[in-house]
């Protein structure tokens, strides 16, 4: 009995091994990633033109902007962390404005009024636009503020940022479409 | 009535009911129910319509809830979006399609039936097929291993004591009854 | 206190260490003594666990910013109830809570063995303080409570504004804890048997009642959990199909189907080797969820703040699996039990396909819920798999799982005399036919709805039949009472209670998932709509400042189809400082048949004008009914009877009963 058993037992053990390191390899490539964060199929992709209007202001047409880098970004006033980015954000539009990039803030499901003193109190600086209705949002696939994408010249989307935008991520993402065209 | 003639008049009851009554109301029964499969269903509304398509689409801010569950502002407005899409004409396909360009295929509510996602929708007839074949194979093996023999004496004589016991160990084995 | 709070966890992660080390020493050299010393150790370790549970209550209720946890979860403003239930919100309290409780059931373990002891016994104390232990390291390292915060804020942040907005928070939690948790103590019995190699009938007459205890419960907190996402969250339903909702189901299933098979072993000497793999994997999916709920691996509702445990959680289930499994392999020659049966259509052939359903709706969900992980690791899709494909999948599974139950009650042993089960399903059938007519005439317009009203009108008759059929025997030749004549056949009274229940739960989910209605509708100020045969008037917003956070109360009235008024309706929105969303609380007017749910989801022009979802949810109350029967009828089932209070009978009694196959089964 003894050696039929045993080789029996060893295969029926090397089996269950072999199940067990198939499972907890398989959930280990769960471990690494954040599972809120889902790659946005926008990028490389034409970005979805908008008509949006200022808030105070005339109305921002992205096509018109063809040729120009621009770096949209989403939030909304009752948002805390677009707060963190507001700074970066900020520093970007006054470093490469001469060299033709725009930035365009695009408020998220927020009252006029509202806006308008985050606009105030935070010392925005680049045009604002509001999305009633976001349907501008759901065409960028929001999924919440702050998100923030950068179109390159001929209009494709080249980056994507979900969460507050770091200013020296920002910087290099655009000293490298300056300099190398993208 | 108290719960014991409700027993008794049951027991009557039972041994009374016919079978070919019982025989009837079974193919009523499948006949209804065959009836609901094949009726055509009213031509959904556009509200309707709406209901669905939202159903089938994942809620972007949400965890786990559909569209047309969610009571979140964009959900809503997606709603909206999906009204109008349907009053230009567009088809349920292009609407998802256009929701899966912006959003990726997790905005699915389930996953598309091509490519390597699409397994998912076999697992169930795979799980449930493993699982009769196995069950299957242990009946037949049980099914055919050798039945416990009844020994060839007579019942043991007992004593008093003895049966007293075996009094006791019936009437918990009673109590205990599965 | 935080420096209490810590020293308590040292304390009692030592205190482990030694009860595992005395009761696996003991039980491998045969030293009563040291086992003996490792029981009592049980108890002293329950005492410094709920110490330090103490510590950190005292903690939040005093205010102690120093700690991280008190500071990231309470505030100076949150109500002293909610600051209790703050101990359980978060990953590292409620990691306290979860070792409370499972000191609690190793100490009832030490209490209920006190005397009287299977041979498993050691082995069993030494697996449930390893597992102690293993928590008890989390506890201590990468998730550690009474960490404290070099600079003390001044007011702390306060609970998720979603935990702290409903009472039953308060029981949610506890109770699915002590299932979950639970099941650590079968599974510590069945590693015990296959480790003692001992023949594990008597593991079964030990193990049955307290899966069963556990179940109960598990029952309950399930039955919680659902109760808070319809109440609470506001969206007219009670099961999102969430991740980690469906892990919790998980093992309910698998604990379901080891109390229909155990029956197979205590009658027939059946299955031995199967019900230890059920327990163990039961414990198994328990890990799975811990892990999948507090390692951040998929997305949910329940989501736990990243914490750094995910690894420590995944190295624990690998370990499980490998011990639990492997030596399930390892002894498979062994404790094979030659199992003979003379018909399929018979009682055990209706508890082999009890168990291949449940298994298989286990494995449907499981495999679905962790298909996007895996489709994500093979092809870098991301997908999600929602409700609508587990509710396709799992429904036909569902009703076949009614169809057994309305059909197995009447099914024999040994399938002798089955034309008699034949004579009893008449009157079930016909009941069950009848309301399938009945369903198709009054218009459900889905196959599955009338079929499953069907089925579960059958459970429902089979079963109650079956109970006034034993009332009627019981009674017979005895002078007692009905009561009386129940407790005779008790545990089979009690599990067709438990089918009962099981009925309504049926009827409930099914009428609530086809027969709903909702509408949404944007109201101004004395404007009114009509909905499910009622007139609803919105009348007005109503500003309530709180301490910790601001409500705002809309009154709609409600109108009767004849004019009567039939009260108001009162959904919420509540502004917490730390959200910036608002949480809605619904307002619901709950009737027999149905209910009138009302959920406020934006504000206009300052509350002159506001947009609301009302629903229409049938059968929801017999959803919460029908599942207390259930746990009640486990309850029952487990309750000790008159003459099993002293556990030498209950032993005495398995062996004597299943000797024999023991003795067969060695050979």
């Amino acid at each position: 009995m003894s050696g039929r058993v045993t080789r029996r037992r060893a295969r029926l053990l090397a089996g269950v091994v072999a199940v067990v390191a198939v499972i907890v390899v398989l959930l280990m490539t769960g471990l690494g990633k954040d599972p809120s964060v889902i790659a946005s199929p926008l990028v490389g992709r034409a970005a979805p033109n908008f008509t949006l209007p200022q808030l105070d202001g005339p109305p921002v047409t992205l096509a018109k902007l063809r040729g120009q880098i621009v770096v949209i970004n989403f939030w909304a006033s009752w948002c805390t962390e677009c707060q963190v980015e507001q700074a970066a954000l900020d520093q970007a539009w006054r470093r490469f404005r001469d060299s033709g990039v725009v930035v365009i803030g695009v408020d998220f499901e927020d009252s006029a009024g509202a806006a308008r003193g985050y606009v105030r109190t935070d010392g925005v600086t680049y045009p604002v636009v509001a999305d009633a209705g976001s349907k501008t949002a759901l065409a960028y696939g929001l999924r919440g503020v702050p998100e923030t994408f950068v179109v390159n010249s001929s209009g494709r989307i080249v980056n994507h940022v979900i969460g507050p935008v770091g200013g020296a991520a920002l910087a290099s993402v655009i000293n490298s479409m300056l300099t190398g065209a993208q | 009535m108290s719960p014991m003639n409700a027993g008794e008049a049951l027991h009557r009851a039972r041994a009374g009911l016919p079978g070919l009554l019982v025989l009837l109301a079974l193919v009523a029964g499948l006949v209804s129910m065959i009836s609901v499969a094949v009726s055509d269903h009213p031509p959904a509304s556009q509200a309707q319509q709406v209901q669905q398509i939202a159903a089938g689409l994942h809620c972007p801010i949400c965890k786990d809830l559909s569209v047309a569950d969610s009571p979140a502002p964009l959900a809503q407005q997606m709603r909206q979006e999906i009204a109008q899409k349907l009053r230009a004409g567009e088809s349920a396909d292009q609407i998802r399609a256009g929701f899966v360009a912006a959003y990726g295929e997790s905005v699915l509510m389930s996953p598309p039936r091509q490519g390597v996602a699409g397994a998912v929708y076999y697992l169930p007839l795979l799980v449930l097929a493993a699982g009769l074949i196995i069950a299957f194979t242990l009946l037949r093996r049980w099914l055919r291993a050798p039945q416990p023999e009844p020994s060839g004496a007579g019942p043991p004589q007992l004593s008093a004591t003895q049966r007293r016991a075996v009094a006791r160990a019936v009437a918990r084995l009673r109590e205990e009854e599965p | 206190m935080g420096q209490l709070g810590t020293y308590l966890l040292l304390f009692g992660l030592a205190v482990s260490g030694y009860g595992l080390l005395a009761a696996a020493v003991g039980a491998k050299t045969g030293r009563p003594a040291l086992v003996e010393s490792a029981r009592r150790c049980a108890f002293g370790l329950f005492a410094i666990v709920a110490a330090a549970n103490a510590t950190m209550l005292a903690a939040l209720l005093t205010n102690d910013f120093a700690i991280r946890y008190v500071a990231g979860n309470s505030a100076l403003e949150t109500p002293a109830f909610f600051k209790a239930l703050s101990l359980w919100a978060a990953d590292d309290g409620s990691l306290l809570l979860w070792n409370l409780i499972l000191a609690g059931y190793i100490a009832a373990v030490a209490l209920r063995f006190r005397r009287d002891r299977p041979p498993t016994f050691p082995y069993a104390l030494g697996v449930l303080f390893a597992v102690q232990a293993f928590y008890l390291i989390l506890i201590n390292g990468p998730a550690h409570p009474f960490a404290s915060l070099a600079n003390p804020p001044a007011d702390g942040r306060g609970p998720a504004p979603l935990l702290q907005n409903h009472p039953l928070m308060a029981v949610h939690p506890p109770f699915l804890y002590l299932g979950f948790i639970g099941f650590t103590v079968p599974f510590a019995f069945g590693i015990a048997a296959l480790l003692a190699g001992q023949g594990s009938d008597q593991w079964v007459s030990v193990i049955r009642r307290w899966t069963l205890v556990v179940w109960c419960f598990l029952t309950v907190g399930l039955l919680l959990g659902a109760l808070w996402s319809y109440s609470v969250l506001g969206w007219g339903g009670y099961w999102a199909w969430d991740p980690v909702e469906n892990v919790a189901l998980l093992p309910w299933l698998m604990a379901t189907a080891f109390l229909h098979s155990v029956m197979l072993q205590e009658r027939r000497g059946m299955a031995r080797l199967w019900n230890i793999a059920l327990v163990i994997g039961a414990f198994a999916l328990t890990t799975f969820g811990t892990f999948l709920t507090r390692g951040n691996v998929l997305s949910s509702v329940h989501a736990f703040a990243q914490t750094p445990v995910g690894p420590a959680y995944l190295a624990f289930l690998a370990l499980v699996l490998l011990a639990g499994f492997g030596l399930v392999a390892w002894r498979l020659p062994e404790l094979r039990t030659p199992a003979s049966l003379s018909a399929a259509i018979s009682r055990e052939g209706a508890f082999v396909a009890n168990n291949v359903l449940l298994l298989a709706a286990t494995a449907i969900i499981l495999l679905g819920t962790t298909f996007p992980l895996v489709a994500e690791a093979v092809s870098g899709q991301q997908i999600t798999v929602g409700g609508p494909y587990f509710r396709s999948s799992v429904t036909p599974v569902f009703l076949l799982i009614l169809l057994l139950a309305g059909t197995a009650p009447l099914l024999p042993w040994r399938a002798t005399n089955r034309s008699r089960a034949l004579h009893r399903l008449r009157v079930p059938a016909t009941a069950a036919a009848l309301v399938m007519i009945a369903t198709a005439w009054a218009g459900v317009h889905q196959v599955a709805a009338v079929a499953g009203f069907g089925l579960a009108a059958l459970v429902f008759v089979t079963s109650g039949q079956e109970i006034l059929s034993g009332l009627a025997i019981g009674r017979h030749g005895m002078r007692g009472s009905a009561m009386r004549a129940l407790a005779r056949g008790r545990r089979r009274h009690a599990g067709l209670i438990v089918h009962m229940g099981l009925a309504l739960v049926a009827a409930g989910i099914i009428a609530s998932s086809s027969l709903g209605q909702q509408s949404q509708v944007t109201l101004k100020t004395g404007q009114s709509t009509v909905f499910a045969g009622q007139v609803l008037r919105y009348q007005g917003l109503h500003t309530d400042r709180q301490p910790q956070r601001i409500v705002l109360t809309t009154a709609v009235s409600v109108t009767g189809p004849s004019g009567g008024s039939a009260g108001t309706l009162d959904p919420r929105m509540n502004l917490y400082p730390a959200s910036t969303a608002p949480i809605g609380s619904p307002s619901i007017h709950r009737g027999i048949v149905w209910d009138l749910y009302a959920s406020v989801i934006s504000l206009q022009d300052n509350g002159d004008s506001a947009t609301f979802r009302f629903y229409r949810n049938p059968g929801v109350n017999w959803l919460w009914f029908g599942g207390l029967v259930m746990a009640l009828g486990g309850a029952a089932a487990a309750w000790p009877g008159r003459r099993r209070r002293n556990s030498g009978d209950d032993n005495s009694a398995g062996q004597a009963r299943t000797r024999p196959a023991v003795e067969a089964g060695a050979r």
